[in-house]
Order: C-alpha cells, then structure tokens, then sequence
C-alpha cells in the first residue's frame, strides 16, 4: 500500500444551485486497522469557503494550519475574506514549494464565489489545480467516487437534493473501499446558511 | 530530505566542470545525494515491506465448548484496498459433519477443501466409517505440505464432531497443523481474540456461544479495515452442523450502539453525532 493509502479518505465536494456541497468519510486508520472514527478532514476557512483534505492525516492537519494562517494574515492586509479562485491558487503554490518533498494530500476546495456561484477544484499533492463545473473527488476511494458521482449528479440542484445526492455518492463509494468510511460528514452551503450534518455508514 | 534530482543531468555530459556556462547556473552542481548501499536500490525494500504486508484479509474464528464447535466468520474479500466483495462464503461446509474456513487465497482454500472433501468420502466408502477430524487435517496439512514454498496462501480450520467428540484443528500452507480449543485466524483476528478470550467459558448454551462468536466477529470487522459484510455463525454438534445466523455487520452495529435520535427536524439519512 502507497503512503497515500497510509491512512485512508475520501473526499467529494459537488456544486448546486447557487449552493455547494463538500463531504468526507471520517475514519482514521493505520493502514488496515482503524484507530479513529471521528476524524475532521473538512475545514472552514471562511463563511463561504471550505477545503477537505484527503491523504496522510498528519499533512491533512499541518496544511490546514498552514493555510489558516495565511488566510488570516490575508484578511488582516486586506479587511476582507478571500475569494474561492484565489484561495485555490494559494494552495496551489503552497504545494508547489514543496515540489520535491510534498505534502502527501490532495486538496478539494469548494467555496461561493461572487454572485453566489459555487467554486469547486481539486489538486494533485504538488498543486496542479483541476476545475470542475459538476463535481471533484479525492482519497482512497476516488475512483468508485467517479462513478458514483457521474451517475447520480444532475446540474442545478437544490440545497436539499444536493446533500441526498452527494450523500448517497459518498457511502456507495466507501462501502467498496476497506480503507475509508465509517460514516460521514456533509455540509451544505447556500449564500445564507452553512448545514452540517452527520451520515449514518456501515461501520465495518 | 536527499531527492533524486538526476532528471536535472543534461543530455550534453561534456559540459566542462566549472566552467560557467549561463544556461546551467545553478544546475552545474548537481546536489549529491545518500543512496543506500546495495545492489538493487529498486527493489531492496520490497522484501521488508511484503513481510510486514498483512496477509489474509478477513476474520474467521472457530471454539470449542460444552455442546460442540462454534463456528463463525466474516465475508468481505479485499484486493489491496478495493472491497471485491461483501458475500463470500468463508466457512465451507466438507461434509454433513465437519466445516472448513476460509483465509487467504480463495481459489487456494475452495479448491483444497473440496478435494479434501473427496477424500473424506473416499476414507467412508474404503474403511466403512466415518474420518475423524484428526486425520481429516492431517490429510489437508500433508496436503499443503507438498505444495510448501510454492505460493498458497491458506490459514484454514477445520471443524467438526467425530467418535471423540468436538474436533479443532488449524491448518495453514506452511504445512502447520495445531490441535486447539480457540482459534481465530486472519488480519482481523487480534480484535476477534481480544472479544473471544474474554467472554470465553467452557459451560455456554448454544445460545451464548453463538451471541459470543457475532460480537467477535463484529468488532473485529469495526476495527479490521479488510472485513467486514456478513457475519455467519456455524454451530457443530454431535448431529452436525447447523448454520445459525448470518447478519449484516453493518446493522450489528447499531444493534450493539443505538444511535439516539436527534430530536426535533430530521432529515432520512441524519443522525445525532455519536
């Protein structure tokens, strides 16, 4: 097993109406055995403005703090939040820095951009940003993730079919995946709300 | 961190050395770099990584008590870390009175427990009774024995009742053969051994024991990421054997640990943190 494998996730954000949806499994392992169930791997950085990190948990939390503090230090300079596209490029080249000793995870961001439109990419552990109109996937499980989300998204969901759907996508995917799941972990955001929600899973 | 960066060597080798050249500054000196000292920098960790490499993805766990052999086990196949299946039969049934499991390779442990079930039929027909379960084993370990060094992959039990009483032996493709009262076999097993030992005592009905044998296997399949699927409980006795459950691990879950219900708005598929 890779050291992408190490510690098992799966990551899917996928985009809406006016709104978005981004949701991970919440197993821990070390390898084949599991240690915890719980585990954060969506994080805010702004109202309007998650990123889920899958791959090594130790480098999922480093980056976040990381990233947090950029961030922060972004809206002390400049008084405002920042914008999806940006935030994804600053990702992007904080991953590049580490060209030849990369962080092990691949980021998926999900943010409302202006005009309330969803923003939705992912990257590969050295930062080569894939934009997507539909849907981004990331993890252990990303391949059954594919083919789960191709065949149940529609474009232009609304907040509540959206979470059902991306729902749905994520516990068929991880329940062909030995190494990610035992549960899950959605949130949904519209221009007026954040829901979070947790998901009953197979837990085996 | 020392990183290969030979993929910055030119294709121009004559370049001379210290000379400065515009396009190479910076790159004329190419970083040196440890390598580890052995011939097959490729491959020399291959052989420490597959000795650590868990094998025999799966739990199967097999006691004996007062009224028999309990026999139980999981039923997910994983291919690294792709499920391949949720429903496989892991315990095998020989014949009427004896039952196999299965651990490692599948097509290794179907194929040499049938053939080992012909020639239990055929000890019947030559001898006018029954095998026992000892000579039952020893036939599959001198079996898998032969085949030594050449690559099955089977950590087997066999379980059955024979003149003697209760029978358990396991078997495995190292030619090993062990008599014992507690066996629990493949990547799952710790966690299984850790329920089992615990709960264990000679004197259980049929029912306790067989309450004993799911939660092992369910908490084994909670924490053992390659199982997981259905738990299937066996019970031999001394008319033979008799399948006595077979539930989805994953509703076991919440028959064991309900989650409360939230109060108040409820979607279908929320539930209250746990």
């Amino acid at each position: 097993m890779s050291i992408f494998e190490y510690n098992g996730s799966a990551v899917v954000a996928m985009v809406g109406k006016n709104c978005f949806a981004i949701a991970s499994d919440r197993r821990l392992g070390v390898q084949l055995q599991t240690i915890a169930t719980d585990f954060k791997r969506i994080s805010k950085i702004h109202d309007r403005l998650f990123i889920g990190l899958s791959g090594l948990a130790t480098d999922v939390q480093t980056l976040y703090q990381r990233l947090v503090f950029r961030h922060k230090l972004y809206q002390l300079r400049e008084e405002r939040d920042m914008k999806p596209e940006t935030f994804a490029s600053l990702v992007s080249a904080i991953l590049y820095e580490k060209r030849f000793g990369p962080y092990l995870c691949q980021p998926v961001i999900a943010g409302l951009g202006e005009d309330d439109k969803p923003f939705i990419c992912t990257m590969d552990s050295i930062g080569a940003k894939e934009l997507a109109k539909d849907f981004v996937v990331s993890g252990t499980a990303s391949e059954s993730l594919y083919g789960a989300c191709e065949a149940m998204y529609k474009p232009d969901m609304e907040a509540e079919e959206l979470f059902e759907t991306i729902s749905q996508a994520l516990l068929s995917s991880v329940d062909r995946d030995c190494l990610s799941g035992w549960g899950g972990h959605v949130y949904v955001v519209t221009p007026n709300e954040i829901k979070e929600r947790i998901l009953k899973g197979r837990m085996d | 961190m020392k990183l290969d960066t030979s993929g910055f060597e030119t294709s121009m080798p004559t370049i001379g050395f210290g000379s400065s050249n515009d396009m190479l500054d910076g790159f004329s000196t190419v970083p040196s770099f440890d390598l580890p000292r052995t011939t097959d920098f490729d491959g020399f960790q291959k052989e420490a990584v597959q000795m650590v490499k868990p094998a025999k993805g799966t739990t199967t766990l097999a006691f004996i008590f007062k009224e028999g052999v309990m026999v139980a086990a999981d039923s997910r196949a994983s291919m690294g870390g792709y499920i391949s299946s949720q429903s496989v039969k892991k315990i095998i049934e020989i014949n009427p009175y004896m039952l196999g499991t299965m651990a490692g390779g599948a097509a290794d442990c179907q194929f040499w427990h049938r053939n080992l079930g012909i020639k239990c039929r055929l000890h019947e027909l030559a001898n006018k009774r029954r095998i026992s379960v000892s000579g039952a084993s020893k036939l599959l370990a001198n079996m898998l024995y032969s085949y030594r060094g050449m690559g099955l992959s089977v950590g087997t039990m066999i379980a059955g009742w024979d003149e003697t009483g209760p029978g358990l032996y396991y078997v495995d493709n190292e030619g090993g053969r062990l008599k014992g009262d507690r066996f629990s076999v493949g990547s799952g097993s710790p966690y299984a051994y850790g329920v089992l030992d615990s709960g264990y005592k000679f004197d259980m009905s049929v029912e306790e024991a067989s309450e004993l044998a799911r939660r092992s296997i369910y908490h084994a399949t909670f924490r053992d990421g390659a199982s997981g699927g259905v738990a299937s409980v066996y019970h031999v006795g001394s008319n033979g054997w008799t399948k006595l459950s077979g539930d989805d691990v994953g509703e076991l879950h919440y028959h064991y640990y309900p989650v409360p219900p939230a109060i108040a708005e409820q979607v279908m598929e929320e539930a209250a943190a746990e």
